[in-house]
């Protein structure tokens, strides 16, 4: 996608940040794989839908071993009911599939995004839609659902979802928005509790310094998403874990169709091992804080990915492991030769 | 008798008994419930693997088989015997519903189901969009086991199932009917695959030449002759079982060529099983 920066700041993917993080991000860790070997990772938030298959490659090389996949727009509004179905069968289907070739899980949270809940005709059309996918194998979640604009639109099919992932005992993945996130944090919290939501199911979204607080004090999971130039940086993310500690703490790289980089998780653990943040810290924030609260779906094995050898029986013929639908032969990515 | 209560019978051998009070419930509802049931399984299905040396289902669906299979691929195939057909429109509706939302062990059911669904030949269609599929598990369930293709498929869909499964170096001994429809064309087009492979330094699997013994002629017989020369053993045995094989005269005195590969054929020292490799 060629963006430049003006583009960046018009129609931000996730959320805003000052020049300095601009600067700072330019300089980037090298050799970061040489304090994270062994580790395991679980990103809660990546848009695999928008990512090369060498990202997924690169995942895995990095330690990634299971990954969310939100549903969200796409950067530009989608035209019909049809555009959202094919949209959600790809993330319990194909991306499912691309993602299992790489040995990484993948899970995603269904539901209808703030921008879009403005369409209403459409939005109408899609909540219709929604339990056809709530209720399916992998899915840990209702997401990323929430404010943008924080229209009364947006609240009514916030409102709604809510109810949907009640039903379900689902997990909710909220995103918080990039303009007047304080205020609009606040108030996904509070309409989440008047819906008598426990706490502990909600996972809030793209956090900062500014509403991390009030977000654990009031019992919610905190997701912070390193993204680079416009949003969270993983130097103030260690600040955060230094001040907070890693209780209800999690991070994500929200990589999607912007510049970003679905390797934030090893990356940030990698910048906290140096940091001097202990091993147990790292574990909860980069890995088992998110299982926990999506786990809650009880849609995740952590057999699954913990185990890679361990085979599913149920992909296999007849016993013959080889069918499982085909891992990706690794190709070597420097060579000049392509054969 | 039918395959549904055969299937009952398999799925209460292998279920516990809670499992079975659901799905008795399930399957006395409306079409709603059904199809909602059909997602729901594995919340309330184990995915152990299913224990039987019960045969009889090949009664009512020759070639068909559910050893190995996970617990709920076949209760999700019982479920969905339980919709009504009486309106042709609205089961087909329900049905198709499935496939268009399915995640990819609900697409691993339903193609797996197809030759016991109602209307059976009408599902050709949707059968080979699964050969088109490039989700490997959904290419399996149709490809391996499952014995629609071969009774359904038209000679052009046969021949392109066969050919993508050779293209993904996927094992085509686990195609159902292989031998019954193997054909000329599919022949041919497997001489010009291999021309192409072996001009790019690539193999082909040695097996898949059994597909030509029953038509072996000029070309095909050129294409033995470089699998005589092939630096792979197995290459050389797949080339000695089609000249055996093969009513083509000249295929013969090629074979003779090679008393040695002549003799393991002809003392059974090795047949096709031996290139069955996965």
């Amino acid at each position: 996608m060629c963006l430049n920066h003006d583009n960046i700041q018009q129609n931000p993917s996730h959320f805003e940040g000052s020049p300095q993080e601009l600067a700072l991000a330019t300089n980037v860790q090298e050799n970061f794989m040489d304090y994270i070997k062994d580790l395991k990772f679980f990103d809660p938030h990546i848009h695999m839908t928008s990512r090369t298959t060498d990202d997924y490659q690169a995942l895995a090389d990095a330690g990634v071993v299971a990954i969310i996949e939100p549903a969200f727009w796409l950067g530009q509004p989608r035209t019909g009911l049809a555009t959202f179905k094919d949209y959600y069968s790809s993330l319990i289907g194909w991306e499912r599939f691309r993602s299992s070739q790489f040995g990484i899980k993948h899970y995603c949270t269904i539901g209808l995004n703030s921008r879009e809940a403005n369409n209403e005709a459409l939005a109408e059309q899609v909540m219709e839609i929604l339990p056809l996918y709530l209720y399916k194998e992998g899915v840990v979640g209702v997401g990323e659902i929430g404010f943008d604009d924080q229209t009364a639109a947006e609240e009514k099919y916030y409102r709604l979802q809510l109810e949907l992932a009640k039903e379900a005992g689902l997990p909710v993945q909220i995103h918080t928005p990039h303009r007047d996130k304080k205020k609009g944090t606040e108030r996904s919290m509070a309409i989440a509790l008047e819906h008598g939501i426990d706490p502990g199911m909600v996972i809030i979204d793209h956090n900062n310094e500014e509403t991390v607080k009030s977000v654990l004090d009031q019992g919610f999971w905190a997701a912070f998403t390193i993204y680079p130039f416009t949003k969270m940086g993983n130097e103030r993310m260690v600040e955060i874990v230094k001040q907070y500690g890693s209780k209800q703490i999690m991070i994500n790289s929200a990589a999607d169709w912007g510049i970003s980089d679905p390797l934030a998780v090893p990356k940030t653990a990698a910048l906290m091992k140096i940091k001097g943040i202990s091993s147990e810290d790292i574990h909860m924030v980069t890995y088992k804080n998110a299982i926990d609260a999506f786990a809650q779906s009880g849609q995740i094995k952590v057999e699954d990915f913990e185990n890679p050898q361990e085979i599913d029986q149920s992909q296999t013929f007849n016993g013959n492991t080889i069918l499982r639908g085909g891992q990706q032969p690794r190709i070597d990515k420097n060579a000049i030769v392509i054969r | 008798m039918s395959a549904k209560p055969l299937i009952c019978e398999i799925i209460k051998q292998n279920a516990t008994e809670k499992e079975i009070l659901w799905l008795n419930d399930k399957v006395k509802s409306d079409s709603k419930t059904i199809l909602t049931a059909f997602v729901a399984t594995p919340r309330f299905i184990r995915k152990t693997i299913i224990e039987t040396s019960d045969n009889s289902l090949a009664e009512p669906v020759p070639g068909w088989s559910v050893k190995g299979w996970s617990l709920d691929r076949l209760v999700r195939i019982y479920l969905l015997l339980h919709l009504s057909s009486e309106d042709k429109t609205s089961y087909f509706k329900n049905i198709e519903t499935l496939f268009e939302t399915g995640e990819i062990n609900e697409l691993v059911s339903l193609y797996s189901a197809l030759s016991v669904l109602d209307f059976t030949e009408d599902w050709v269609f949707r059968a080979t969009e699964a050969v088109r599929s490039n989700i490997g598990f959904v290419f399996d369930a149709i490809a391996f086991g499952n014995p629609y293709p071969a009774r359904y498929f038209s000679n052009p869909a046969w021949n392109q199932l066969v050919l993508k499964c050779i293209f993904n170096d996927k094992p085509v001994h686990l195609i159902l009917g292989l031998e019954e429809r193997a054909n000329l064309k599919l022949a041919e087009t497997l001489s010009d695959f291999a021309h192409e492979r072996w001009a790019a330094g690539r193999k082909v699997p040695a097996q898949v030449w059994r597909l030509v013994s029953k038509f072996v002629n000029e070309t095909i017989l050129k294409d033995l002759i470089h699998l005589f020369e092939s630096n792979d053993k197995y290459d050389r045995m797949a080339a000695a079982l089609v000249c055996s094989e093969t009513n083509f005269e000249p295929a013969h005195s090629l074979l003779n060529k090679f008393p040695e590969l002549k003799q393991g054929v002809q003392n059974k020292v090795f047949s096709w099983t031996e290139l069955e490799i996965l």
